[in-house]
């Protein structure tokens, strides 16, 4: 039986690596943890767990990256899996856009760059909680 | 000045003449052809006179006790308020007149006496008529050159609002580009804080614990670790994640995936033979954790390096963008450094799938210029290039000197202007841009700020490929 992921989106190594090892902190072995720099990358983990029969848990994802931008790339999750954890982590997004997440991706919440890491993890805890 | 002219305004005379008669008869001609006269009978009257109020022309005898004409006229011609008041001298036919003195002095004419009543009139009204179309040219000259400086006051607000303007486009863009490194700066200050707290008591108990071959195994991993450069992508990192995966399922390790994911992030991606005797260790997920620890101590610290250089750059740019040059003077400028600093600012669209190819020569020159205008003619035809391509292709930049010029060509793969409209696009107003994203000022003033540098800018568009080379003298 595979861990179930945690799937961080971003088109910044440095926010990724930032991300990889912030989690892996908080929630050890507890989840596995994937890192894509982009919405197309992300989909390929997606379609590659899915086989795996892998559990997607959590997806965080930036909003300004390079081809799919994040309220994009989260509605369309969203109608594959309806069940996992959208978190927007972005370091600047219009209003409309998260707007958008919130009402056909069923975005949990949108953190801002730079952010909390406890903010973070609580976030993501609460919403394991609340939702699945 | 001119004050209150009516229709029969014909000139203000001061007549100096210390012969009382004399004076008397120039007066009485005069006023008899409407011309307004005032009569002096010496040298030091009509200069104080003059002061009180400057005449149109003054009629000036020679031969004066105290003060001659010439000392007069002299004296006149010192003071720049009244230099240009043209004198005509006036001489007894007797006396010996020296008429080169008399335009040395700065006269502009003589008559000689017992007077012939035409010649006078002929001359006054000539002189007259010279020095009121002189003075109506000064004033006009002053109109001109106040309208000029109101338009270069207006011009120069246009070129700042622009500019205002075209940095507004960009703050979205960069607020991303700030907060990016910050999201990573911080981030990392709360990883190796955590690692402290949660291990700093830890370590030497660990230590004791295992043994000195695994000891030695920790400090090499970790050693290793820092040595290492990734530039790997994630993808790529995938793929040896489920290659070192399959290498220690052979090898009836536990945990695989867990430990090839560490293994990973330390930047072990292949050849496992030399780590196979800790891994194999009842210790060894334990040890492997602590060496991943100790390395992302290290890493955060790199990225801490790292995205503040990014930030920094961009606070730079910025600050080198947004400067208002309150000297109004040429200064020495690099012309590449200011067309690096636009392309800092502007990474957040480059960097979504546009190559930069940047081919400056190395002995370009600096040139006396004004930089900041300067960046508004990178910023202009960089930010057009990148929405002609949609962020999409190719910019390539050449700087190099040619003939006593630079020469800067931008490049970009676009689609191009179309031939009806490439004419048009340096008047001012002129967008192809819809209402509140561009003034269409932006090449117009590209342009006066090139002519402003004496310098050169032109246009050549093919679909795939349009190119604004600009040239500015050395």
């Amino acid at each position: 039986m595979n861990k179930p992921m945690i799937l961080c989106v971003d088109d910044e190594a440095v926010i990724l690596n930032s991300l990889k090892i912030q989690l892996k902190n908080a929630f050890q072995d507890q989840y596995s943890y994937e890192m894509a720099e982009s919405a197309e990358e992300a989909w390929e983990i997606l379609e590659e767990m899915q086989e795996e029969q892998t559990e997607i848990l959590v997806i965080v994802s930036d909003w300004l990256m390079p081809g799919t931008k994040g309220d994009e790339f989260l509605i369309q999750v969203h109608h594959q899996f309806p069940r996992v954890l959208k978190i927007m982590l972005t370091g600047q997004a219009d209003g409309d856009a998260i707007e958008r997440a919130i009402h056909d991706a069923n975005l949990y919440r949108c953190l801002h760059k730079p952010w909390n890491n406890q903010e973070l993890v609580e976030t993501i805890k609460a919403g394991l909680h609340n939702y699945v | 000045m001119i004050l209150t002219q009516t229709e029969t305004y014909k000139g203000d005379i001061l007549a100096v003449d210390d012969t009382p008669e004399n004076l008397r008869l120039l007066t009485n001609l005069l006023r008899e052809y409407d011309y307004k006269v005032r009569p002096v009978p010496n040298g030091s009257m009509a200069l104080s006179v003059i002061e009180m109020s400057a005449p149109d022309l003054i009629l000036l005898d020679i031969m004066m006790p105290d003060m001659n004409g010439y000392e007069v006229c002299s004296k006149l011609k010192q003071i720049p308020e009244y230099a240009h008041i043209p004198v005509i001298f006036i001489s007894a036919i007797d006396d010996m007149i020296d008429k080169i003195k008399a335009f040395e002095v700065g006269g502009v004419d003589y008559i000689t006496k017992p007077f012939q009543v035409e010649e006078v009139l002929a001359r006054v009204e000539a002189h007259l008529k010279i020095h009121l179309l002189q003075k109506s040219l000064q004033d006009k000259n002053y109109e001109l050159e106040s309208a000029l400086q109101q338009l270069r006051t207006a011009q120069h607000q246009l070129i700042q609002s622009e500019k205002m303007a075209a940095l507004g486009q960009l703050v979205a863009g960069i607020a991303h580009e700030i907060n990016t490194p910050l999201g990573a700066i911080r981030s990392s200050i709360e990883n190796i804080t955590s690692f402290l707290s949660d291990n700093l008591e830890k370590i030497p108990q660990f230590l004791q614990g295992i043994s000195p071959e695994r000891q030695q195994d920790l400090f090499n991993l970790s050693h290793y670790s820092l040595q290492q450069k990734s530039t790997f992508s994630s993808r790529e990192k995938r793929k040896f994640k489920r290659s070192i995966t399959k290498a220690l399922s052979e090898e009836n390790i536990a945990n695989p995936d867990l430990l090839a994911d560490t293994l990973v992030d330390l930047g072990v991606y292949e050849d496992l033979t030399y780590l196979l005797p800790l891994l194999k260790d009842q210790d060894g997920e334990e040890i492997l954790n602590m060496a991943y620890q100790i390395s992302s101590v290290e890493k955060s610290a790199q990225t801490i390096k790292t995205a503040t250089d990014r930030a920094a750059k961009v606070v730079f740019a910025l600050k080198t963008y947004a400067r208002h040059d309150q000297i109004g003077e040429k200064t020495e400028t690099n012309i590449t450094e200011g067309i690096d600093t636009i392309l800092t600012l502007y990474h957040n669209h480059l960097k979504h799938g546009v190559e930069v190819i940047q081919n400056y020569d190395d002995q370009l020159p600096s040139i006396l210029a004004y930089p900041d205008e300067l960046n508004q003619v990178w910023t202009n035809v960089i930010h057009n290039a990148l929405q002609a391509m949609d962020n999409q292709g190719t910019l390539k930049i050449d700087a190099f000197p040619q003939e006593n010029h630079v020469l800067v060509r931008i490049t970009d793969s676009g689609v191009g202007i179309p031939p009806d409209i490439l004419p048009k696009i340096f008047e001012p107003f002129f967008t192809t841009k819809s209402i509140g994203e561009g003034s269409g000022l932006g090449l117009d003033i590209v342009q006066k700020i090139i002519q402003k540098h004496e310098g050169k800018i032109e246009v050549k568009s093919i679909p795939g490929q349009t190119t604004f080379t600009v040239l500015l003298p050395m």
